[in-house]
């Protein structure tokens, strides 16, 4: 199926992709605001930002901010491209009920 | 992998609220909070201008851009904590160091143009202020260039046609027009 990318469309995933491509290209996404968004703990969170970042779709900076570790998210320019190519792989299942 | 509509569908609706709550969050984390807050600095400037004598309508100005830069600062802070731009710390200093030689500017205007009374002073300060808005809508959001450029309008048309309630014109238009485009901001996100 052209365009379906099964390591997005995992829900957590999609819902990760979903939030960061609605950013403007040059913003990104504290850690702690993506995943109250999401409502699922740390460790789960890091787990799906792990997948999607090994295949180059979002990616994390860390860095000390008054002293406290936070961690910045952000789509990559492929990651945006794929995550379009991915909703119109699920738009044209719909069309072709 | 196999997808079936019905799960297409469910995808794509959890997509839609991801990009809503996202538009939410960001909203709420105060974007909109600077047009209330510089929307209530004009509103009550303006309408000093119109009730007040020209010394008292100064002071006040002095005292709401005090509040309103306080504010601003704030304001952004909070908005850096949820969302931020990459190149970070570096812009946050240029947009502040732009908005800071456009005063300075608008001041050496003002003091080479000396304007005749207290109605050419605020259009000159408005012109500036709308003009480092429209910059910044360039840069950073096209879409608010719009209501940049419909404030000028509405400053113009305060100016040259409504002269005698210029004042009272830019404090409800002009200020109101920020604070009720803050709400729907709010409302509508």
């Amino acid at each position: 199926m052209a365009g379906f990318n099964e390591i997005i469309h995992q829900p957590i995933r999609l819902q990760i992709m979903a939030s960061l491509v609605t950013l403007a290209g040059h913003e990104e996404m504290d850690f702690t605001s993506l995943r109250e968004l999401l409502d699922v703990t740390d460790g789960n969170l890091g787990a799906h930002l792990r997948k999607l970042e090994d295949a180059g779709y979002i990616t994390v900076k860390k860095e000390f901010v008054e002293r406290k570790p936070r961690s910045f998210i952000s789509a990559t320019s492929n990651g945006r491209k794929i995550f379009q190519e991915h909703v119109a792989a699920l738009e044209a299942i719909l069309k072709n009920e | 992998m196999n997808i079936s509509p019905s799960e297409a569908e469910q995808a794509l609706e959890s997509i839609q609220v991801m990009v809503s709550r996202t538009k939410k969050l960001i909203a709420n984390s105060g974007a909109y909070n600077f047009l209330i807050l510089w929307g209530a600095v004009w509103l009550i400037g303006f309408l000093g201008n119109h009730f007040a004598d020209g010394q008292t309508a100064a002071y006040i100005w002095i005292a709401l851009d005090i509040l309103g830069g306080l504010g601003s600062a704030i304001l952004g802070i909070r908005l850096g904590r949820v969302v931020r731009t990459t190149s970070g710390l570096t812009s946050g200093r240029r947009i502040g160091m732009f908005w800071l030689l456009l005063f300075v500017y608008c001041f050496l205007m003002i003091l080479i143009t000396s304007p005749a009374d207290g109605k050419q002073l605020a259009m000159i300060i408005i012109l500036f202020v709308i003009i480092g808005w429209v910059a910044m809508g360039l840069l950073l959001s096209v879409a608010s260039i719009w209501w940049g450029l419909g404030i000028t309008v509405l400053a113009l048309i305060g100016y040259f046609l409504l002269p005698d309630f210029f004042f009272i014109w830019m404090a409800v238009l002009g200020g109101g027009g920020m604070i009720a485009l803050g709400l729907y901001i709010r409302s509508r996100w």
